[in-house]
């Protein structure tokens, strides 16, 4: 018996699993440093660093109003995909009607479409409707891409849900609303929960759209971007770890939410 | 306990204060006995079609007050979908269905004095034991206090001691979310409950001993419980009436007593248990067997008028090992093929041909060896029974 054989793979998983995780992380860490750095340009090694530009950055009203539409437009945008996420996952997770599957595949579609394409094509249908692009018409756009990963991510909950729950509450003689209430967004809770997460996050970080159907208004990615092209500052780097901070802050904080809620309802 | 009971739940159901519409008239037993016995519902030519299949076809039937009644019937036979119906989770495609005089074809489930216990039991995973059971009494209003005061009793009841009232359903045992599920129905105060097979998925112990249980539950609460099941011995345990289903149609409906007794065709007579059948006709003014190597004449307990065709049930235990041909009125030879061991009994497969007996004996009488020598088995006239083929 060869004794060293596990032993032997379980170094090697250890070492894959650092050298994934060294590949995912370095750049981002790199990223940071260079919003730390004392310089006004962006050059390896970094000489002196400095909180000077993360400071800028908190001061600058330019920022802030940014910041602002992304909120803006990541909250609309994981609002109204939540509503039309959740009816469209019931609707076809749920229900056998004619076309089903051919909705569930004209849904999915969007999703593989590439993105500046699809963005390309909003912009030429605001146009010809005649609506002045602003961070208005980025949100129907960002609400075209991920409307469908949102009902997908609900839909894989409704699956799960034995619509038997819904047929024994209401002979329990419970009412409509009492059933969605008490028995239905309850169970299917965890899939919608993940699905608010997914939709806010997806259009915080979401760039090609922005960029084409955003109009004069700007957004986190795609002012990233604009500073990349012309007039690079410190500010770039700073902006674009904040922007990652707060995102992994928020996805722990969901996870935190989620198994806080999980365990109480072990008890 | 009977008593106590119907004024327990008269006094919850005063207090809830809900809609009386759905229950007007009709009595309970032991309140009207001298009164002939309402059907508490009645199904009058209902059938139900979904596209061009026929689930439930024509089915008349009356469900009497307080009686408990099985649906029993090979999967498919749309047994599943009468319940549904008499629950209010289906509308019939036609024929109507009364609820003491009132037709309810439309009333919706949560309008019903009715409830379902479903097959997957339904409870719901993210409440407690507790709330699971206090979940109809929230529907009505019911206050905090009341609902946990209900709640209680509907544990001991259900015989789940009361510290279960603030466990997670989901960490249950299979038996004991059985009787939540039970718990939760009573809850509700339900005139007719419905069973939708619920004990299927237990082991066989336990199942024993929680359908004894649903029987003594249903003596001491005094309502109408209905019941299906593909299981005929499990419907044998617990029933007052069993209705036997066939591809949507209801093909006899009596004790179990008469099913048993007196089945009245060769689905039944099979769905019953494991019975000698064999096809005879008439030729000659003689009934002849039509599934043995070649043709024997039968004498049978009574022949059916004006048919040219039916079949005799034998049951295993009235079949014999013969000395002589003429120890008994029927007589077929065959040899021993194989012997099963049925705990007290001992039942032999014999083969005639094709054509396979059974027969079965306790293990005191002598037995016949199972060597390859011929042997003659039989039955006397009046051990069978004539059913339409």
């Amino acid at each position: 018996m060869d004794r060293s054989r596990p032993r032997r793979s379980h170094l090697m998983i250890w070492i894959w699993t650092i050298f994934v995780a060294v590949a995912i992380y370095l750049p981002v860490a790199c990223g940071a440093l260079a919003g730390l750095s004392k310089g006004r340009y962006f050059l390896f090694p970094i000489r002196a660093y400095s909180f000077e530009w993360w400071q800028k950055t908190l001061d600058s009203l330019e920022i802030q109003r940014i910041v602002q539409t992304s909120i803006l437009i990541a909250l609309i945008v994981t609002v109204v995909s939540l509503v039309l996420g959740f009816f469209g996952a019931l609707a076809f997770a749920r229900f056998d009607w004619r076309g089903r599957r051919l909705y569930q595949k004209l849904l999915l579609l969007p999703i593989f479409f590439p993105q500046p394409v699809l963005g390309l094509a909003l912009l030429l249908w605001f146009n010809t409707l005649g609506i002045q692009p602003s961070w208005h018409t980025a949100i129907v756009a960002h609400l075209v891409w991920i409307v469908p990963v949102v009902t997908l991510v609900i839909a894989i909950q409704v699956y799960g849900f034995d619509p038997a729950m819904e047929e024994a509450a209401a002979d329990l003689g419970a009412g409509r609303w009492m059933i969605l209430r008490d028995v239905t967004l309850p169970i299917l809770w965890p899939g919608i929960w993940s699905g608010a997460l997914f939709a806010f996050l997806l259009s915080w970080g979401n760039f090609p759209l922005s960029l084409y159907t955003a109009g004069a208004d700007s957004t986190i990615p795609k002012w990233l971007y604009s500073k990349m092209v012309a007039g690079y500052t410190p500010m770039v780097p700073a902006l674009g770890t904040m922007s990652t901070l707060a995102a992994a802050t928020l996805l722990l904080a969901g996870g935190a939410i989620a198994g806080f809620v999980k365990a109480r309802r072990a008890r | 306990m009977n008593m106590t009971w119907t004024e327990q739940s008269e006094t919850a159901r005063m207090g809830a204060g809900q809609s009386e519409t759905a229950r007007a008239g009709g009595g309970r037993p032991g309140e009207g006995a001298d009164r002939p016995a309402l059907p508490v519902l009645q199904l009058v030519g209902v059938s139900k079609r979904f596209d061009d299949f026929t689930a439930v076809d024509d089915i008349s039937l009356d469900i009497r007050e307080g009686e408990f009644l099985t649906i029993v019937g090979p999967s498919g036979s749309g047994k599943t979908t009468l319940l549904r119906m008499l629950a209010g989770l289906e509308q019939p495609s036609e024929g109507n269905i009364t609820l003491r005089g009132t037709l309810i074809n439309d009333l919706p489930a949560r309008r019903r004095p009715t409830c379902l216990v479903f097959q997957s039991l339904a409870l719901f995973p993210h409440m407690t034991v507790g709330r699971n059971i206090e979940f109809p009494l929230k529907a009505k209003g019911v206050s905090a206090a009341e609902r946990k005061a209900r709640a209680l009793e509907l544990l001991r009841m259900v015989r789940l001691p009361e510290a279960y009232y603030g466990k997670n359903v989901m960490t249950c045992s299979g038996g004991e979310r059985q009787r939540v599920a039970l718990a939760r129905a009573f809850a509700y105060d339900p005139d007719v409950l419905f069973f939708d097979e619920p004990l299927s998925a237990l082991d066989y112990k336990l199942k024993k001993l929680l359908e004894k249980e649903l029987k003594d539950l249903h003596k001491e609460t005094g309502k109408t419980f209905v019941y299906i099941t593909h299981s005929l011995e499990e419907a044998m345990v617990m029933s007052d009436r069993i209705g036997v289903m066939r591809a949507g149609k209801l093909v006899q409906v009596g004790s179990p007593d008469a099913i048993y007794g007196q089945p009245q065709n060769r689905f039944v007579a099979e769905f019953v248990g494991e019975v000698n059948v064999i096809g005879v006709t008439l030729s000659n003014g003689a009934w002849l067997s039509q599934e043995t190597a070649e043709p024997v004449r039968l004498v049978l307990p009574q022949t059916m008028a004006g048919a040219e065709r039916a079949a005799v049930v034998i049951r295993p235990e009235y079949m014999k090992f013969l000395a002589a041909p003429g120890d008994a009125d029927n007589v077929v030879s065959g040899r021993v093929y194989n012997e099963y061991s049925l705990g007290s009994r001992i039942q032999y497969q014999v083969r005639a041909g094709e054509r396979v007996f059974l027969i079965e004996m306790s293990r005191s009488q002598i037995r016949p060896g199972t060597g390859d020598g011929e042997v003659l088995i039989g039955w006397n006239a009046e051990d069978a029974i004539v059913v339409e083929a």
